[in-house]
């Protein structure tokens, strides 16, 4: 897994390459660089997943790490381009009526600003 | 005598219905016909052989008869099979008029050879003739009916008895022996007439031989009969029992006849001896078979019936060596009297009852097989053993008491087994009427699976999310099968055609197209299972519930099924709890269903309360009972509890002994015991029902009999008060009243009972005799009771039979009547 992070505007955008498993916990997991970047004070988080190829259990539990830290923290936590399948995922546990999902990062971006 | 007056006139000596009382009438006359000549018959044939041979020659003329029966039983066989009944039976009574004449003029000859023919022609007449009567019973009357009237019958046969041995101690001094055989011609023109008036009552088509395309392929004959009889357990036993019972019939009249000649040297005196015993003998017969034959059938059953005569016996046999010598003619003539006391009365009766559940093809063969030739050929072999025993061994008259003793026992070890077969057999004629709906729900059609496709199915038109969840029960259950996938495309395809893309849009709700074949993936569907255990997952879903629950009415309806539905795939958290119990408050029966069903996988016992409240709802009762029922024996207690409140909402206790059915454990069954002895009227058909459930469907939980007794009792007494309230103080014949409510409630207290007695009694046997109790012919009615007779203890079927058998109203009344003070004492 490689996550690359830029900001776009207010927006700390994750983009996040290959699979999210258990088996490849790195230093710095998801949940450590978005909390890392709450710590900087940052508060729009923005996780697309264009070039995500598979994301396991684990990988949905850092997504909701993060996602209950920027909470937390009175932040926006929003996800875009998902894979159909991780959608299918998040519809059977029902995320999908908690987590903010766009089809791409220009409408996630957008939704930012949106009152 | 019309009809009616008929009935009434023999109602007062038998237990007759109207419709049976013309036959029955003809059956006695009948009986009553051939045993009057057989007993004029039997003394000539003794006394000529008498006159003709010494003693000890006596046994070969037995022998002659059981070497030449076979011949006889081969061809009477095929008459038998070949010919209608009538004319089988009419042509033999003329057969038997003939030579009898001929018989008078040729023995005015004085061949010794003659006499041995007579000898063989008279067994063969009174074996035949016999037989034949026991064929036209079999033919006319099921085993219930001919077991109230075989007392009757056998009494016309008794009377017979008496009249023609009073004729041949009285008339031979006046007439000479061999005129007597003229009378008998008479006699069975009579029957005759007799015969043809009883078939014509009763024509051929329904119980005579088989019809002419089938006569030609039968087989018959004396090989064909042994075949018949060697194929089936319970005919062998029956022959095996009668080769018993005429073996030691063979000793005891050996012993009699030795003793006898001891006692009464002289010719003369020994034969007014023989007459006077046999008068006495016919006439305590007649008495026997008046006061005792169909009170023990009809109290103590054929069991005890059949075994009366070898436990007398054998009793008697053995007591030949504590009997001193100058009482010896006392215990011969008080054995030998016995013993054909009951041969004449009960054992006879009895013996022919046997027959009559054994299926017709067979029965008749089988009959004059057993009839004629074992008891002939049985007769015989106990001759060779007792001139053995006499001769070989040379032993006295007492010694041979240890032979009597013998083939007693094996004759009391064979009516054992022979009464466990005739069960069987009463069984194998009644057949179910109809199988219990439960049942065939439960075996056809998976309940909570239909409910689950359903919900998919509609659930896809309302919400995505609840679309997937339902989705994924299905896949967890294994139920998504490939035609069950293309039910719910059909859907599947509406809908993708309102809108096109990657991820399809309708109604606002995005849907995943192939969702079904996604989600069978084996690795989605692990790792959805593995999300759902996620502390952050339970966290966010927790908050986001808080939120939605809350508001409540505040959130939409599908919100909220959707709250409920997910709770059920989290787990047991506090907070689900917590909010499934408002969900479970709800006043949206959409909502509702989904919180029951969460409320089944969770399985908190904060829950039951709310979850027994929905019992009352119409609409609702039935998932909430399956919710409870998913507890299994935890909710028990709860169940009792609401069981048992007298205060509590009708409709919720009526609910709960189905939730109890279907928890369907030990523990369940006590609380429905228990609840039965506490006599809540309001309560008691759904207890009952539940308790009837449970013991089809769950074979090793156990009933106290004791308590079921007493309710089945319970029941029987409600309805006699039934039938009695509307009649009391009893009133005249012509204003007796059976209204039809009364009639409907006496069918559905009956119906009560045999669910009662299905808990302490063979549950198959109870179902069977229901069923044709309620739909059943007029001879599977007959069998039922019949089986229902031979199962149920003592007291309950005297108490039950008044209700189920097909009585005269009136006269169902006056059993009521009768019986209603013993049974307030077992059931107050």
């Amino acid at each position: 897994m490689d996550i690359r992070t830029r900001e776009r505007g207010e927006v700390v955008i994750f983009d996040i390459q290959g699979e999210i498993r258990r088996s490849d916990i790195s230093d710095a997991t998801l949940h450590q660089l978005v909390k890392n970047r709450l710590d900087a004070g940052k508060r729009n988080i923005l996780l697309n997943f264009e070039k995500v190829e598979f994301i396991d259990s684990f990988g949905v539990g850092e997504i909701l790490a993060s996602y209950i830290s920027t909470q937390n923290l009175g932040g926006k936590f929003k996800l875009a381009k998902i894979s159909k399948k991780l959608f299918l995922i998040f519809q059977v546990t029902m995320l999908t009526k908690v987590l903010e999902i766009h089809e791409n990062e220009d409408l996630a971006f957008k939704s930012f600003f949106k009152s | 005598m019309t009809e009616n007056r008929l009935y009434e006139f023999l109602s007062r000596f038998v237990d007759i219905r109207p419709p049976e009382a013309r036959v029955s009438l003809l059956l006695f006359l009948y009986l009553f016909l051939i045993t009057f000549p057989a007993y004029i018959i039997k003394p000539v044939k003794e006394s000529l052989l008498q006159a003709s041979f010494s003693p000890q020659w006596y046994p070969l003329a037995s022998l002659l008869t059981a070497v030449l029966i076979g011949f006889v039983v081969s061809w009477n066989a095929k008459l038998l099979n070949r010919l209608p009944r009538r004319l089988y039976i009419s042509s033999t009574l003329v057969f038997f008029i003939i030579s009898l004449f001929l018989f008078r003029l040729l023995l005015t000859f004085n061949w010794e050879g003659l006499r041995l023919i007579y000898w063989f022609w008279s067994d063969v007449f009174i074996a035949t003739s016999v037989t034949q009567f026991w064929i036209a019973v079999n033919d006319i009357y099921n085993p219930h009916q001919a077991k109230r009237l075989v007392g009757f019958f056998v009494s016309g046969g008794i009377l017979g008895g008496i009249c023609g041995a009073l004729l041949a101690l009285i008339l031979p001094k006046l007439i000479h022996t061999e005129n007597l055989l003229l009378i008998c011609p008479a006699l069975l023109i009579l029957t005759l007439a007799v015969v043809n008036l009883l078939y014509r009552e009763h024509p051929e088509e329904r119980d005579g031989p088989a019809r002419p395309r089938e006569r030609g392929r039968s087989k018959s004959g004396y090989l064909e009969s042994f075949r018949v009889v060697r194929r089936s357990r319970y005919l062998v036993l029956l022959a095996c029992s009668l080769a018993s019972a005429t073996i030691v019939s063979g000793v005891i009249q050996q012993q009699f006849l030795t003793i006898t000649r001891a006692f009464f040297p002289d010719k003369d005196e020994r034969t007014s001896f023989n007459g006077a015993f046999l008068v006495g003998l016919l006439v305590f017969s007649y008495l026997l078979n008046l006061l005792i034959t169909t009170r023990i059938l009809k109290k103590s059953g054929i069991k005890t019936a059949l075994l009366i005569a070898p436990v007398f016996l054998l009793l008697g046999s053995a007591a030949v060596f504590l009997v001193p010598a100058a009482l010896m003619l006392g215990w011969a003539v008080m054995v030998k009297g016995g013993e054909k006391s009951f041969e004449n009365t009960l054992s006879q009766s009895v013996r022919e009852l046997l027959y009559i559940p054994v299926p017709a093809n067979i029965k008749y063969k089988a009959k004059t097989f057993i009839d004629m030739f074992v008891n002939k050929f049985a007769s015989g072999l106990g001759a060779l053993l007792i001139l053995f025993i006499l001769n070989v061994l040379q032993v006295g008259y007492q010694q041979l008491s240890f032979m009597a003793v013998v083939f007693a026992i094996i004759w009391i070890g064979l009516i054992r087994l022979i009464y466990g077969e005739y069960i069987n057999i009463v069984k194998s004629d009644l057949e179910r009427k109809w199988e219990n709906g439960d049942t065939i729900v439960d075996e056809h059609v998976d309940v909570d699976m239909t409910r689950l496709v359903f919900d998919t199915i509609q659930s896809r038109e309302k919400s995505s999310v609840l679309y997937a969840m339902n989705l994924f029960d299905l896949l967890r259950k294994e139920k998504l099968t490939p035609e069950l996938k293309e039910i719910i495309a059909c859907k599947e395809d509406e809908l993708r055609a309102k809108s096109m893309g990657c991820l399809l849009d309708v109604g606002g709700e995005t849907f995943y197209p192939e969702m079904e074949d996604a989600l069978a993936e084996a690795d989605v569907k692990a790792e959805i299972e593995e999300i759902l255990t996620l502390d952050s997952y339970k966290k966010v879903m927790e908050d986001h519930l808080e939120k939605t629950v809350q508001d409540g009415q505040g959130e939409s309806t599908v919100t909220r099924m959707e709250a409920a539905k997910v709770i059920g795939m989290m787990g047991p958290t506090p907070s689900a709890v917590r909010n499934l119990r408002r969900l479970l408050q709800d006043e949206s029966a959409e909502v509702l269903t989904y919180a029951l069903e969460s409320a089944g996988r969770l399985r908190k016992k904060e829950l039951v309360p709310l979850i027994i409240r929905h019992l009352g709802n119409p609409q609702m009762q039935q998932l909430a009972g399956d919710t409870l029922a998913s507890y299994g024996v935890k909710v028990i207690g709860a169940l009792r509890e609401i069981l048992q409140k007298r205060d509590e909402n009708l409709e919720v206790r009526r609910a709960v002994p189905e939730v109890l059915f279907r928890i369907g454990t030990q523990k369940a069954a006590d609380v429905l015991s228990t609840e039965l002895g506490r006599g809540d009227e309001r309560t008691e058909s759904e207890v009952i029902e539940a308790l009837f459930k449970l013991k089809s469907k769950e074979t090793t939980v156990q009933f106290k009999g004791e308590k079921i007794l007493e309710a089945a009792l319970l029941q029987i007494k409600k309805g006699y008060q039934g039938v009695l309230e509307q009649n009391t103080p009893p009133p005249a014949a012509d204003q007796i009243v059976m209204t039809a409510e009364v009639n409907n409630r006496l069918v559905l207290r009956i119906q009560k009972i045999f669910e009662l007695l299905s808990l302490i009694y063979p549950l198959e046997d109870m179902v069977k005799a229901y069923q044709n109790l309620c739909v059943g012919t007029k001879k599977a009615i007959d069998y039922s009771l019949e089986l229902m007779d031979n199962i149920l203890n003592k007291d309950l079927k005297q108490y039950l039979f008044p209700l189920i058998e097909d009585l005269p109203v009136e006269e169902r009344i006056r059993r009521c009547r009768r019986l209603a003070k013993g049974l307030e004492k077992l059931a107050p």
